[in-house]
Order: C-alpha cells, then sequence, then structure tokens
C-alpha cells in the first residue's frame, strides 16, 4: 500500500534555467501539497499532461528524490526515514529506463537479484518463473546491446520483478514502445494486481488509463485536479468522451479533489 | 555489497574497448613502440651517416701534408674522400650544393706560421644541419690536433707530460642509484601519474555520466543500499583502472629496458635491477594509490555534474594537463622534497618517487607525504559524495 499525505517538492533554479524560463523566482514548484493513497490489488493512475509533475511524485516514491515537505509510507514504512527498507518493497519501471549495453540479460538479472539480496533458492524459483512468463530463454546469453527493443523491455520488466516486490511503480511505462512491447507492459500490470500487489502507474494517454486503471488522479501543474475511481469519473463525466473530459478537469481553474 | 557493486562495474568496464585501450593496451605498448622506433629511426641514421662516403674538400697543393694526414686516418670512423679544390670559395659553393660534406680551410700562411712555433687555425666548412657531419670532423680534426702537437713536441724535444704538469679528475661520489634517481628519477612518477590519470578518465565518464546518458541511474538509485556504498563500489573500479594503466604502462617500459636492449649498458642494468626490488615497487604504489584516488576524486564530481560524455570529457581532458604538467617537476634538477614542496600535490609525489629511486627518501617524508595525499583523497572521496548525493546533478 501506498499512502502520500501533503506531498511539496520545489526545485532551486540556476540562473540559466530562470533565463530560460523567463522568470525572477529562485524556486520552480513541481508539485504540490499532494495527498492519495494506493491499495493493494488496484491500480492507480496518475494522469497528466506533459510537465504535470507526474514523474517528480512517482520518482518521490521509489525515493530516488527527497520531497521538500510532506509524508509518504510504502507498506507502513515511512519512505523518508527508511528508505532502503521500503527500496526492497518497491519495483520501478520507466519508459525510458536503459540497461547496460555490455551486460547479457543473465549477468543484470543475477546482478539486481544481489542488489535485492534476494536468497539463492528464491532467485532461481523467480528466474525461472520470470523467463518462461516473459519468453527470454534464447536470448539469456546475448549482450544487451544486440537485442531488439521488444527483448530490452523484457529484461527491464524481469529486472524490475526479480524480487517479487509488493508495490509497483510505472512511470509512462509504454512510452515509445511499439504496440506489441507496449503489450508486454499491459500484461505485466494486469498480473500485478491479479498477484495483490499495489499497482501505480503515470500516463499521459487517457485510452491507456481507461484500459487498466481501478483509481484515477488527474494532475496538473503539480497540483491534484480529480483523485477517485475510475467508475466515479465515468459517472461523473459532462463531456462525450474520456479524453475531452479529462482537459476539462485539466483546465479547471481549481481543484475538484 | 560493495564487493558486488566493484565486480559488475569491473565487467562492464573491461567490456568496454575504449576504455581497454587507454587501461591496458596503450599502456603495455606505448614505450616498447615508441622507443623502439626511436632507436630504429636513430641507429639507420647513425648507420646510413657512418657508412656514407664523406667528401672532404681542402684547397690547393699547399694542403698536400693535410691530405697525406687525412687519407691515414683509420677507414674504421667512415669512409671518405678527398678532393682538392683551388680556392676557398668553390669550398664553399661546395659545401652549399652538398657535392662534397666538409671543407677543410688551411691559412694561407700556415707553413711560416709552424715555422715560427705560433699556432695554426684550421676552419671546418660544413652544413651542421644534417646528422653525423659534425661529430665526424671533429674525430678527423682531433687526429690531426695529435699529429701537429706531437711533431711540434718533437722538434722541441719534449716529452708530453713536460708541458702538462697538472691532470684533474673529478670522482664522483654518488651511488650509482643516486645518479640514476637524479638523472632519470623524474621519468618514472611522470609516467605514473600521467597513465593514471588517463587510466582513471573514460570508466570515470563511462561510470558517472555514462550512467545517466544510458538512463541506468534511476534503476540503480532504487535498490535497498546506500549511495556512499554505490559511489565507492564504482570509484574503486575507476581507482582500479587508473593503477592498472600506470602499471602497464611502467611493465611496458620495464619490458623495452629488458628485452629490447634499450639499455644496452651492462651496468646501467644492474642499477636499474638493483632499485626495483619489492620494497621500492611497494613504497610507490604506496605513494601513488591516494594520488590515483585524488585523481579519481576530481574526476567524479564532473562526470556526475556533466549531463553528456562530451561535456565531461571536455572538463577533465583540460584538468590533464593542469594535473600532469606539474609532475614534469622531477625532470629539474635542483627541486628537492622539502618542507614546502612535502605539501603541493603531485609534485611531493613526484620528489618523493625521486628520491626513493635514489634511495634517500627519510620515513619522515615518506609518511608525510602518505599522510597528506591520504588526506587529500579523502577530501575528495567526500566531495564525490557530497556530489552522486545531490538529485540535481544524478537526474539531469
Amino acid at each position: 500500500m501506498i499512502s502520500v499525505q501533503n506531498l511539496h517538492k520545489t526545485f532551486a533554479l540556476t540562473k540559466q534555467q530562470r533565463k530560460e524560463l523567463n522568470t525572477e523566482a529562485k524556486t520552480a514548484t513541481a508539485v504540490s501539497d499532494l495527498s492519495f493513497s494506493c491499495q493493494p490489488g488496484r491500480i492507480y493512475s496518475l494522469l497528466g499532461p506533459n510537465g504535470a509533475g507526474k514523474t517528480t511524485t512517482l520518482r518521490m516514491l521509489a525515493t530516488l528524490i527527497t520531497p521538500t515537505s510532506g509524508k509518504i509510507t510504502i507498506n507502513g514504512i515511512n519512505a523518508l526515514e527508511q528508505a532502503q527498507e521500503a527500496r526492497k518493497h518497491i519495483g520501478f519501471l520507466t519508459g525510458s529506463t536503459g540497461l547496460y549495453a555490455r551486460l547479457t540479460p543473465l549477468e543484470i538479472i543475477d546482478y539486481f537479484a544481489d542488489l535485492y539480496q534476494v536468497a539463492p533458492k528464491e532467485r532461481e524459483e523467480r528466474k525461472a518463473y520470470l523467463f518462461d512468463l516473459l519468453n527470454m530463454n534464447d536470448f539469456l546469453h546475448k549482450r544487451i546491446g544486440k537485442l531488439s527493443t521488444g527483448m530490452k523491455q523484457k529484461v527491464s520488466i524481469c529486472r524490475t520483478m526479480i524480487h517479487d516486490p509488493s508495490v509497483v511503480i510505472f512511470d509512462e511505462p509504454t512510452s515509445g514502445l511499439d504496440v506489441i512491447t507496449a503489450e508486454n507492459i499491459i500484461k505485466l500490470i494486469r498480473s500485478c494486481k491479479d498477484q495483490g500487489k499495489t499497482v501505480i502507474f503515470s500516463s499521459h494517454i487517457m485510452s491507456e488509463v481507461d484500459l487498466l486503471c481501478d483509481d484515477l488522479a488527474i494532475i496538473h501543474k503539480g497540483q491534484l485536479k480529480f483523485n477517485d475511481t475510475m467508475s466515479a469519473f465515468r459517472a461523473n463525466m459532462v463531456t462525450n468522451n474520456l479524453t475531452e473530459e479529462f482537459i476539462r478537469i485539466v483546465q479547471m481553474p481549481t481543484p475538484l479533489a | 555489497m560493495i564487493f558486488r557493486i566493484f565486480r559488475k562495474e569491473l565487467l562492464d568496464t573491461l567490456r568496454d574497448r575504449r576504455t581497454l585501450m587507454t587501461m591496458l593496451v596503450i599502456p603495455i605498448l606505448v614505450f616498447p613502440i615508441t622507443l623502439n622506433v626511436f632507436m630504429e629511426v636513430s641507429n639507420s641514421f647513425q648507420e646510413s651517416a657512418s657508412a656514407k662516403t664523406m667528401k672532404i674538400g681542402i684547397v690547393g697543393d699547399k694542403s698536400q701534408s693535410y691530405t697525406q694526414q687525412l687519407e691515414a686516418i683509420p677507414a674504421a670512423i667512415g669512409p671518405k674522400k678527398i678532393i682538392v679544390f683551388k680556392d676557398s670559395a668553390a669550398l664553399r659553393a661546395a659545401i652549399e650544393t652538398d657535392e662534397i660534406q666538409l671543407g677543410l680551410l688551411i691559412p694561407a700562411n700556415e707553413k711560416q706560421l709552424g715555422a715560427q712555433q705560433q699556432t695554426i687555425t684550421l676552419n671546418w666548412l660544413l652544413d651542421a644541419s644534417e646528422l653525423g657531419r659534425a661529430e665526424r670532423a671533429e674525430l678527423y680534426a682531433a687526429s690531426l690536433k695529435a699529429n701537429a702537437e706531437a711533431e711540434r713536441l718533437q722538434k722541441l724535444g719534449l716529452r708530453p707530460e713536460q708541458i702538462r704538469p697538472l691532470v684533474v679528475n673529478t670522482v664522483n661520489c654518488a651511488s650509482d642509484k643516486k645518479m640514476v634517481g637524479q638523472l632519470a628519477g623524474g621519468f618514472l612518477p611522470y609516467i605514473f601519474i600521467a597513465f593514471g590519470f588517463i587510466g582513471c578518465m573514460y570508466p570515470a565518464i563511462d561510470l558517472f555520466t555514462g550512467e545517466k546518458e544510458r538512463g541506468t541511474i534511476e534503476t540503480l538509485l532504487t535498490v535497498p543500499i546506500s549511495r556512499w556504498k554505490i559511489l565507492i563500489g564504482k570509484m574503486l573500479v575507476v581507482v582500479s583502472s587508473g593503477m592498472l594503466a600506470a602499471s602497464c604502462a611502467l611493465m611496458g617500459l620495464f619490458i623495452s629496458i629488458e628485452f629490447l636492449d634499450l639499455a644496452d649498458n651492462k651496468e646501467l642494468l644492474e642499477v636499474i635491477h638493483s632499485i626495483l626490488t619489492p620494497y621500492f615497487i611497494l613504497s610507490m604504489f604506496a605513494l601513488l594509490l591516494p594520488l590515483v584516488i585524488f585523481f579519481a576524486g576530481l574526476m567524479i564530481p564532473i562526470a556526475i555534474y556533466a549531463k553528456s560524455f562530451k561535456e565531461a570529457q571536455s572538463i577533465i581532458t583540460p584538468l590533464n594537463i593542469v594535473v600532469v604538467l606539474p609532475s614534469m617537476v622531477g625532470f629539474f634538477p635542483g627541486v628537492a622534497l622539502d618542507i614546502n614542496t612535502v605539501f603541493i600535490p603531485v609534485i611531493n609525489v613526484v620528489l618523493a618517487t625521486k628520491e626513493l629511486i635514489a634511495d634517500t627518501l627519510s620515513w619522515g617524508y615518506f609518511l608525510s607525504v602518505f599522510g597528506i595525499m591520504c588526506g587529500l583523497a579523502f577530501l575528495a572521496i567526500a566531495i564525490s559524495y557530497k556530489q552522486f548525493g545531490k538529485e540535481t546533478n544524478i537526474l539531469n
């Protein structure tokens, strides 16, 4: 389970950035006063246009960056005070995730299994399960640099799931992928839900969100504009389709929830 | 866990051809190849110069006695041919057109000067820009001089020692090790420092900037391992690469000396062997290890800060000059390790290594240099850690 309370993140702006943004302000607010929770066995979607603060939020959940203020709890663990303990429960995958091109998939998976301190017996079981599930056995010993995008994505998924995390964070996981490769990700997200994991994923594509999510948050300029179930979103729609409704909410001056 | 990170990063680094080239191949081969090529070229020039027939021009009939003396000089110095010229202008012109290689100008009053027991001044005309000509002229001149001296002493009825009452010899009391330390001692630390720096450069950029560029850093930072362990694991690879590159360069130099006959002087080889004891090698590594850590600590914050491989390279490459140039101070005579130079990083290591070779390094200075460099290495690690902790740096 993920619980977020009054999350706030500001970044200091360099002179160059102030010039580019045409502002005198010394800081920029990426996320402002976010509060939400994600339940196990449900898929929580963070929807918002580019630059809305989705990636910053997910990076804070994954303990990659520290919030300016607020509280994050992962499975009851305070992620700010016990970041390392919280990371043991988290699997993090982004659309822009890279892999070590000079290593083989097997070497990468073993490396991350070591870093997550997965016990030898459990590791072998997880590897066998994931390699079969993702159909990876044919290219386990080839260097990453020689694999196709689809194969690389499978390795990324396997790396994310090797320690069997109970909380999975996906940051625009299908971004830049073809439909067949993206389908692997969709399957993975559904499979995580079926296994009772807590899943949060960000996207700027309404159709993808519609396909997967149980709970929806719409974020714009770092502020939460909507936070409820997907069925509540559909029930309260005032426009003709989901995309139009998303645009309407984003353009509303004050937060709904 | 640090060792696990080190193992993975080392494997990744060793599979990078570019790093492998700068870390192993170039350092090992640079000295055997360049020194061998240099020796071959130099020998071939010398051989061709000594094998070439030297045409020597002399003016007029008055030169007869000199012609005979020159003819009498053994051909072992090199083949020669004497050509008689009518006047000195023709002699000069022949030198300029390379028709002859040496021209002997004898003063017109040579016989008169000889009869009056005056000094006769001979002038060699030559093109000094051509290799081996000045040396050959000196050899011929020495022979002519010896003949003239012997002739005059005979006429005066004197023995050579009668006009040479005093002979002063200089006896060098410095040990061979000290001499090698002073003359060539600066070269060894220079090689180590230059290659240590270059060896650190590519792994530092690849393991930090490269990780950002490839988008693998996010994944790595979400594992339940503290950042300092990740930093140290990576830093160990950078330091190992630097040490390995420097060691390979020294190995290459040793191979050159030992197997390519670069030091064909047997006594010099014995001195080199007596210097390269396990104690010397361990002491040198003890001085250079903190220096290489210091280098890694200088490069890593830059590599963390840089957004691209190119940017990191453009900052670190000029740093190379700033760091490696001071190491050339070892080549200057008179610069010694003292209370002032002991505090200057890089220079202190160079001077201490130089004294180590000369076997004159005191324990006090050894420990001072080691301590100062360890302090700087620790500071460099602390700066790297601070930079690695900055989220704006590591996530662009």
